[in-house]
């Protein structure tokens, strides 16, 4: 039987620039499975999964994703990711901030 | 009916009582263990009012110890431990937690041994910053530590141990217990003039704090310095062990054991606040790490046993 695991990487966290998610080691799992769910109005969102030797410098895994200002939920899903994941969530400003829950579902 | 009754070895670096409740290893899951969150039980699942965002704390994790210059630390036996990441973020000492400076995880339980007298709480642990700059980094851990939230037919009460690491970059290096100095009130300890924290319930963000690492919420342990193995790199993690007894039917503390050193408790009072609704009967232990700089510091738990007892073996450690 697999493990599997869900944590909250961001509990109504509020966005009012470019963010990156909170570092989360990951190492015994082989699929995660993002969650991103807004809470209220949000301008519309950049998401992108990234990768990391040491939780400190991030590069890129997959492609962006865009959650519109009228949607509020949206999945992303990392395979191969070694231990260090996270998402860069990009488009929020302190003029048109966004509150979120990020959810990471975890199987290995 | 004959009974063989074996041991796992891991409990061999423990000294538990009489039952042991947990014995949990990280090897294999979170064992139960998760983030101390608030109650989302207002309109919109909104949390109950308070000055802090205790919604906000770095999300416990399974962790290999992972370094920027040296290989996966791995964990003290097996390779997961439980680790307590806080944010990138800090206040000064003197003020409330901001939101993120912790990171909490905490085991759900209830009391079920009616003949218990003594709980006991024991770990092997280790802590480190992220090494995401140069230098040693020991001063940008402010504190960590253990306690038990405890609600019986009468009280509700939190005994705990905190090691006060640095205050505002200082290193401090002494422990304390959990226990309300005399006279404090309900404002004092919350900010607010209403709430629903009673004085003496979660310390950790309650209560205020002084500049030589002193709080309303924390005594110190008499004799309590103690120079713990913080090695030379944030990459280097050495594993310890830390133990408290305490006494469920006086309502003190017995003992505390960090390394080879035991700290004798006896006397010294928990602080007894009203009942809460609906949760009597409730034992939870919890751990947790708090950040004396704007950089992620990390708790590392390989191992950890709670146990009940009848009685408290005389003699437990080396003093």
């Amino acid at each position: 039987m697999l493990t599997s695991a869900t944590t909250l990487v961001e509990r109504r966290t509020v966005l009012t620039g470019d963010f990156g998610t909170h570092p989360y080691e990951a190492g015994w799992a082989t699929e995660a499975l993002f969650y991103v769910r807004t809470e209220g109005p949000h301008p519309t969102l950049t998401i992108q999964a990234q990768v990391s030797p040491d939780g400190v410098e991030w590069l890129d895994r997959g492609a962006r994703l865009t959650l519109p200002s009228d949607r509020s939920l949206i999945d992303v899903e990392l395979y191969g990711f070694g231990t260090w994941i996270r998402l860069f969530i990009t488009g929020s400003t302190s003029e048109q901030p966004t509150t979120l829950l990020v959810h990471l579902a975890l199987k290995g | 009916m004959h009974k063989v009754i074996s041991f796992e070895r891991g409990l061999s670096r423990f000294k538990p009582l009489e039952n042991v409740v947990v014995y949990d290893d990280f090897d294999l899951g979170f064992n139960g263990w998760l983030d101390l969150t608030p109650n989302f039980v207002g309109p919109g699942f909104q949390q109950q009012s308070s000055r802090l965002d205790l919604g906000s704390w770095g999300p416990a994790q399974l962790s290999a110890a992972p370094m920027r210059f040296a290989a996966s630390h791995g964990s003290m036996e097996g390779t997961y431990s439980l680790k307590l990441p806080t944010r990138a973020a800090a206040g000064p000492y003197e003020q409330p937690p901001i939101a993120g400076s912790m990171s909490t995880a905490i085991k759900r339980l209830s009391l079920n041994d009616p003949d218990a007298r003594y709980v006991q709480l024991e770990a092997w642990y280790s802590y480190t910053p992220h090494q995401d700059r140069e230098g040693l980094g020991e001063e940008d851990i402010r504190a960590f530590g253990m306690w038990f939230d405890i609600q019986d037919g009468e009280h509700r009460w939190q005994p705990g141990v905190r090691y006060v690491n640095s205050v505002n970059g200082e290193l401090v290096k002494k422990w304390q217990y959990w226990q309300v100095s005399d006279g404090v009130t309900r404002e004092q300890w919350t900010g607010l003039e209403h709430g629903w924290e009673q004085v003496g319930i979660d310390a950790l963000w309650c209560g205020r704090r002084y500049g030589d690492g002193s709080a309303d919420g924390f005594q110190w342990i008499p004799g309590g310095a103690q120079q713990l193995v913080y090695n030379e790199s944030p990459d280097k993690l050495n594993w310890m062990y830390m133990r408290l007894t305490v006494d469920v039917v006086a309502r003190e503390y017995v003992e505390f054991q960090s390394v080879d050193k035991v700290f004798d408790l006896r006397g010294l009072k928990a602080t007894l606040s009203p009942k809460y609704a609906g949760i009597t009967q409730l034992i939870n232990p919890v751990f947790y790490i708090e950040a004396g700089a704007d950089r992620i510091v990390n708790m590392y738990i390989d191992s950890v046993v709670y146990s009940t007892g009848a009685t408290f073996p005389a003699k437990r450690g080396a003093v």
